[in-house]
């Protein structure tokens, strides 16, 4: 396996690996989403990596990395729709003051 | 591979920053150094679309995110030193248990032989819209349609109750007056 290939994958495995932690201890709704972000990112790098050291001949690899960036917009644009109602309605976008959400 | 190492750790490490500071404005403003360090990563990997495309993408998504931010924080230059935190243990034990766990894979997988050859920019362009004008066209599409109705529905969603509504119980008293009152009183009674 190449160096290259082994560093990539090793960065997306640390983002990934700094998005969860972020994800799991922010009490904060937009420091959440960044959590996200990064652990997204870090999915990012493994595809491109893949694509440009196994596969560089099919362009679905490519692909497959604009459907993440997709994702990653969307999540932020329902992420700030639930924020600003959140926001209005408590005065507050702290996620554990939002346990009467809870199912 | 240098190129690569280097702008790895600059993410990596900007990631980390993210939860480091106080700062909400610093965070918003690492997440997109981070993001833009993945950027170049991507070109230097001789991915040169995406790589532009991410850090063009990041810049105006991690500007917006500073925005909001600033708006929805109660101390958003951290001058207070508020910990936003909590269950760090497990967070930090979750975070290194998935870290170890991506990079088991990463070394013990037989990935088979790696590609030496890159088709150059421009091919790589022409070939991307072909599969998105191609085989993937109904995914591409799809991709599209759920970033409108995520527009549509963060809209709806973040829209006051009843602001624009004449039905509302939050409809603010029309006096007689007020022109503008008494034409939209004319709009509700036709």
């Amino acid at each position: 396996m190449s160096i290259e290939l082994l560093l990539a994958l090793i960065t997306g495995a640390a983002l990934f690996g700094v998005g969860v932690y972020g994800a799991l201890s922010q009490t904060n709704l937009v420091m959440i989403m960044m959590g996200v972000e990064l652990m997204l990112a870090g999915a990012m790098v493994n595809l491109v990596a893949f694509w440009r050291y196994l596969h560089p001949d099919n362009p679905a690899g490519q692909m497959f990395v604009l459907i993440i960036m997709t994702v990653m917009a969307i999540e932020m644009a329902v992420g700030f729709g639930v924020a600003i109602a959140r926001f209005r309605a408590k005065g507050s976008v702290e996620m554990e003051e939002a346990a009467e959400l809870k199912g | 591979m240098f190129f690569i190492g280097f702008f790895g750790l600059a993410a990596v490490w900007f990631g980390i920053v993210v939860f480091r500071t106080f700062s909400m404005v610093r965070s918003a403003l690492a997440l997109l150094f981070s993001q833009t360090a993945l950027g170049a990563m991507f070109l230097s990997m001789q991915a040169e679309f995406l790589g532009v495309l991410q850090i063009m993408m990041m810049a105006t998504e991690m500007s917006i995110m500073a925005i909001f931010m600033v708006m929805f924080m109660m101390d958003p230059g951290g001058l207070g030193e508020m910990d936003m935190t909590h269950q760090k243990r497990l967070s930090l034990g979750a975070g290194i248990v998935s870290f170890v766990a991506a990079v088991a894979v990463a070394v013990f997988v037989d990935w088979g032989p790696v590609a030496t050859v890159v088709p150059d920019a421009a091919q790589q362009t022409i070939d991307l819209g072909l599969e998105l004008l191609g085989r993937s066209m109904l995914i591409f599409e799809t991709a599209g349609i759920t970033i409108l109705t995520a527009m549509i529905a963060a809209t709806a969603v973040a829209i006051q109750p009843g602001a624009n509504s004449t039905t509302s119980h939050r409809r603010r008293p029309v006096s007689t007056n007020n022109p503008l009152d008494s034409g939209m009183r004319r709009n509700d009674e036709r």
